[in-house]
C-alpha cells in the first residue's frame, strides 16, 4: 500500500511531526478521523520518549501548541463534544 | 490480594495498547475491559466492575468529563482518574468538580499513571508535584 502522508525535511520534530502535518492538512472528511488518531498517537508515543529527558523543553511546548490544535478540530471538524463548555 | 480492575477508556488504540501492559504487568492490577468513549463505558461499566477507571478527556460521543458523573452513579466505590493531553489548572478544576479523583498528563503515563493507580486504590492521595 503506498503511503500518502505528506513528508517535510524541514520539520524540526518529524517523529510526530510528520504524521500531525498530515493531519492538519488532510482535506477529505473521510481520512481526517485516522489522520487525527495517527498524529495524537505519535504524540503520544513520543511524550512517552521525553518523559524522562531533561532536554526537550522546545519540543514539549510545540506538542502542546499541537495537541491544541488537534483539539479544536476534533471539536470543529468531527463533533467531539466540547469539555471546555 | 486481590488485583484491583482497571477499565481503560480512550477512543485512541494506540494510547490503550500502550497503557494497558503497564498494567497488566503490575501485580496489583489487571485490565478488566477497553472503551472507546465514555457512553461505552458507562453501558460496560455494571458488567465489569471495575476498581479503576482510566479516563481519556477529549473523546467522540461522550468526553471523559461527562462520563465520570454517570459511572460514579453506576459505581460509587470507583476510583476515576482522568488521563489527558490536555493538562492545566482550568481541566483539574472541571475534573474535580465532576467528581474525578486524579489527573495525570498523558505525558506522564510512564512515571505517574500506575503510582497514582497504586495510591488511589490503596486509599492515599499521591503528591506527584508534576503541576
Amino acid at each position: 500500500m503506498a503511503d500518502d502522508t505528506p513528508s517535510n525535511p524541514n520539520l524540526r520534530f518529524p517523529e510526530w511531526q510528520v504524521a500531525y502535518q498530515a493531519a492538519l492538512l488532510e482535506v477529505d472528511p473521510q481520512k481526517l478521523p485516522e489522520r487525527l488518531k495517527a498524529a495524537e498517537a505519535a504524540i503520544f508515543l513520543r511524550q512517552q520518549a521525553l518523559a524522562n529527558s531533561p532536554d526537550g523543553h522546545a519540543e514539549r511546548q510545540a506538542i502542546e501548541d499541537a495537541m491544541h490544535a488537534l483539539g479544536f478540530l476534533q471539536t470543529e471538524k468531527l463533533g467531539y463534544p466540547d469539555w471546555k463548555k | 490480594m486481590t488485583k484491583k480492575r482497571v477499565l481503560l477508556v480512550d477512543d485512541n488504540a494506540t494510547v490503550r495498547g500502550a497503557v494497558r501492559p503497564l498494567f497488566d504487568s503490575h501485580p496489583n492490577f489487571e485490565v478488566c475491559g477497553e472503551a472507546e468513549h465514555g457512553r461505552e463505558a458507562v453501558e460496560k461499566a455494571p458488567s465489569l466492575r471495575p476498581d479503576l477507571i482510566v479516563l481519556d478527556l477529549s473523546m467522540p460521543v461522550m468526553n471523559g468529563l461527562d462520563a465520570a458523573p454517570l459511572l460514579i452513579k453506576i459505581l460509587p466505590d470507583v476510583w476515576l482518574i482522568l488521563f489527558t493531553a490536555h493538562d492545566g489548572p482550568e481541566v483539574s478544576r472541571l475534573a474535580y468538580s465532576a467528581g474525578i479523583h486524579a489527573v495525570i498528563p498523558k505525558s506522564k503515563a510512564a512515571t505517574h499513571l500506575i503510582a497514582q493507580a497504586e495510591a488511589l486504590t490503596a486509599r492515599r492521595r499521591y503528591a506527584a508535584g508534576y503541576n
